[in-house]
């Protein structure tokens, strides 16, 4: 039991440690929903559903959480969103 | 109107003379913007987009946040935090700028030939994503200095012919055209 216990906290550690950090795609009124459809499932390896998700979210909402991971992980991200043109920013997870 | 062809694996393009002056036009001024300037170019300087793209301003010799929007909405910040945002654009942005410009001077390099010849041509056996990147670039380099929204499109068709600002927003959605021909290919 008590292991369990150890075990299950540990796997939250790592968690915080590891995944604190999220990238956020904002909407804009120049891509294409096709178009960002296509760059979620090229980024991330998102399936057709997924990205058509996060694309309707970003379009209806202003914007989406569309990864999250480490510092470095995530500045990967935008950095590559950036080279696909659209609009993205990294952020602490304090919404968690 | 042209658009984009897929056999197999090979994706192609029809242009007309004038499709691809008009494309290699704007190629080039974005290319002049990000400060690749390093070609004849192919417009005249009463071409409508050539003051329309013109850069604001001479860029600064250290990379910091552009004045100039085109380049900031080419080049956002990515973190809300300005030192944060501005250490992250040191690292990443000649990188970025550098694939960009790539994308676009393949683009320009293939209408080239086309223009030159000044007559109706095929881009063939040519890269989706290089294409895709540049024709997205020059959108959104477009929408920037003609202000789009999303009411645009109604506000566009709403236009008398005769307006010369109709031309210049026909282009603009013209290329939102195109890229749904590629993106419909490539899915296909």
């Amino acid at each position: 039991m008590s292991t369990e216990t150890l075990a299950d906290t540990d796997l939250d550690i790592s968690q915080l440690i590891d995944r604190p950090w999220i990238t956020l795609v904002w909407d804009d009124p120049v891509n294409q929903m096709s178009y960002v459809v296509y760059v979620f499932v090229k980024i991330f390896s998102f399936s057709q559903e997924r990205a058509h998700e996060l694309m309707m979210q970003v379009h209806n909402e202003g914007r989406a959480v569309v990864a999250n991971g480490s510092r470095e992980e995530m500045e990967r991200a935008v950095q590559s969103l950036h080279e696909h043109g659209l609009w993205a920013t990294l952020q602490r997870d304090d919404l968690a | 109107m042209s658009e984009f062809v897929r056999d197999g694996e090979m994706y192609s393009l029809d242009l007309t003379v004038d499709e691809a002056q008009i494309l290699i036009n704007l190629v080039e001024q974005l290319l002049e913007l990000l400060g690749e300037g390093n070609f004849n170019h192919h417009y005249d300087e009463s071409d409508p987009f050539a003051q329309l793209m013109a850069q604001l301003k001479a860029a600064p010799e250290e990379i910091v946040t552009p004045e100039d929007p085109v380049l900031l909405r080419l080049f956002p910040n990515a973190y809300a935090d300005p030192e944060a945002a501005n250490d992250f654009r040191r690292y990443t942005e000649p990188t970025l700028r550098g694939k960009k410009e790539r994308s676009l001077l393949e683009v320009r390099q293939a209408l080239e030939i086309i223009v030159d010849e000044n007559r109706d041509g095929v881009v063939a056996d040519l890269d989706c994503d290089t294409w895709l990147m540049a024709i997205n670039d020059l959108r959104i380099a477009l929408s920037v200095r003609l202000e789009i929204t999303p009411d645009s499109f109604e506000l566009f068709e709403a236009l008398p012919d005769t307006d010369p600002q109709k031309a210049i927003f026909a282009v603009y959605f013209w290329l939102g055209w195109l890229q749904t021909s590629l993106l419909n290919v490539i899915s296909r």
